[in-house]
């Protein structure tokens, strides 16, 4: 194997390898002799089929094997012996040989590399950590919200004309054309005023009425009601209003909490704040990161290969080209002309790069690696949030090895912040609810 | 008695289509394949072609020297489908044996 450089400029490499024809022949003799040796012919004993016959039925496509093998083991040392890390697939070009004439096999190989990283002093990082503690107020709130769940009704002994809200108790007798009709008739029946009805204007025509008040009211029913003998007819109904109940919420006292299955209110309060602070937590957690990242971003002084850039840009882009079509874009990117989008999201794809490629570096140098039970853990995470199908999701991640791989990018991402974030100066700052949840627009 | 004279006589008369005809394929075996050391080629052959006849064929056709030919006939199985008795066809091998230095490359197809 003989290699010769042509191209080294900026993060861009190219080389000429040259492998001898001989060499190859070798390698696809032996290779063959593999074949035949698994060959079944009619005519031979398993494994007894000569080479030359190998040769006449499989001749090309060993040989597209070897010579692929052959391109790909040279470049891999090629690359290793000059100590080069690539960025990507690199491109390969047949010069020579790919016929089977002889010839030395020749290619070119252009890649980009991976930029020297040097990663940057973290020492002097400092972050603030934003802390909101859940107010009273807001806890309160969601405490109220869960006791008009578990409102009761009771029954209103003055006798007033029924609001929205009530419920009315009543008695009727449907009539179509005068004469009672099958199903028509109830007695001691709930009518909530202002909430779904079963006909359209029924509980409407009961607002205002009064206990024991009697009244004839008509109605048409709709179109697609139920049975069709009534459907799209008009009837009258004689109300009878027999009494009155009004919604009254539920008091917040120990007693609402041992409804909901807990000893004392400040149980159920307790619950609620740690749900309200998980919630700022992981807003916190986002708002620290975003700092982290925005304070790598300033120091990486390494160039992003532009292949990566390009490759990332274009799945970007492909993103904000669908928005588009559906006229979901982001208000901000709402006036700009396609020139300046395009600039913009190419910056974007150039950060993202470079980012990922430092904490890549960080995580490397730190021996960061993300263990089997992190996998299984976020594996397991990824089933719960399919409801009834857990099953089916972990045999898909069994018979899907890649799909596995696709959960390691971000738990390593998130371990190198973390990482990160335990190695830097962090202040705490108290903030309001409001403040924390006001992040600034993004790109990440 | 046949007289192989007049059998001889009659396969050099033979027209190239014929000789197509008696010539069917090559027979590829490990059997056949162990032979082409002592250089000799194995061909499925119709069934009412004689030596010279094959002979003459194989020297026209492959353009080599022929030195001698050996025939067997391997008889058809008799096979039973559906309860009833059926016969495989038979078929004629020619072991021919090559003039020292000659070849047939049987993996090329034939002019």
């Amino acid at each position: 194997m003989q290699v010769t450089d042509t191209l080294s400029e900026g993060l861009k490499r190219g080389f000429t390898i040259t492998i001898p024809a001989a060499e190859l022949a070798e390698k696809r003799d032996a290779r063959l002799k593999e074949v035949a040796a698994n060959l079944t012919l009619p005519g031979f004993r398993p494994g007894k089929v000569p080479v030359s016959l190998a040769r006449q039925r499989h001749g090309e496509a060993v040989r597209a094997e070897v010579l692929e093998q052959a391109v790909s083991d040279a470049l891999r040392t090629a690359l290793e012996e000059r100590g080069l890390r690539p960025a990507g697939q690199p491109q390969v070009e047949l010069v020579s040989g790919q016929e089977d004439d002889g010839k030395d096999l020749e290619f070119k190989v252009e890649t980009e590399i991976l930029p020297d990283i040097t990663v940057p002093d973290l020492s002097d990082l400092s972050l603030t950590r934003l802390k909101a503690v859940a107010s009273d107020e807001a806890i309160d709130k969601i405490v109220a919200d869960v006791a008009k769940r578990q409102r009761t009704f009771e029954t209103v002994e003055e006798v007033r004309p029924a609001v929205k809200g009530d419920v009315v108790c009543v008695d009727f007798l449907g009539k179509r054309d005068g004469v009672p009709f099958d199903g028509g008739t109830a007695q001691d029946v709930n009518v909530e005023i202002g909430g779904e009805g079963f006909i359209p204007g029924f509980a409407e025509q009961i607002e205002g009425m009064k206990a024991g008040e009697e009244k004839v009211i008509t109605v048409t029913f709709p179109e697609n009601y139920g049975a069709e003998e009534l459907a799209g007819k008009e009837a009258t109904f004689d109300i009878t209003v027999k009494s009155l109940k009004k919604p009254v919420d539920a008091p917040i006292d120990d007693e609402l909490a041992k409804q909901l299955g807990f000893e004392t209110l400040e149980q159920l309060r307790d619950l609620v704040r740690k749900q309200i602070e998980g919630e700022y937590e992981q807003l916190s957690r986002l708002r620290i990161k975003r700092e982290l990242l925005d304070a790598l971003a300033t120091k990486t002084d390494f160039q992003a290969p532009q292949g990566m850039v390009e490759a990332e840009f274009q799945q970007i882009w492909q993103r904000v080209e669908a928005d588009r079509k559906d006229g979901q874009l982001d208000d901000e990117d709402k006036g700009k002309d396609e020139e300046t989008l395009r600039s913009d999201y190419r910056k974007i794809a150039e950060r993202r790069v470079k980012l990922g490629l430092l904490l890549a570096e960080i995580g490397r140098k730190n021996a960061i690696t993300v263990t089997q039970d992190e996998l299984g853990r976020a594996m397991r995470a990824e089933a719960m949030r399919y409801q009834g199908q857990e099953k089916e999701v972990f045999t898909f991640f069994q018979n899907n090895p890649q799909a596995i791989e696709s959960l390691r990018g971000p738990i390593f991402e998130n371990k190198v912040v973390d990482y990160l974030i335990e190695l830097a100066k962090v202040e705490d700052k108290e903030v309001t609810p409001e403040e924390l949840s006001d992040i600034p627009p993004a790109d990440i | 008695m046949t007289n192989i004279l007049a059998l001889r006589k009659k396969a050099e008369r033979l027209s190239r289509e014929a000789m197509y005809d008696i010539v069917r394929a090559p027979l590829i075996t490990e059997k056949a394949t162990a032979l082409s050391e002592k250089n000799q080629v194995v061909f499925k052959v119709a069934i009412s072609a004689t030596k010279p006849e094959i002979k003459v064929a194989v020297e026209t056709l492959f353009g080599v020297k022929v030195v001698g030919v050996n025939t067997l006939v391997q008889k058809g199985k008799t096979k039973r489908f559906k309860g009833r008795m059926g016969q495989r066809s038979d078929i004629k091998k020619a072991f021919v044996q090559l003039a020292e230095g000659q070849s047939i490359d049987l993996t090329a197809k034939l002019a």
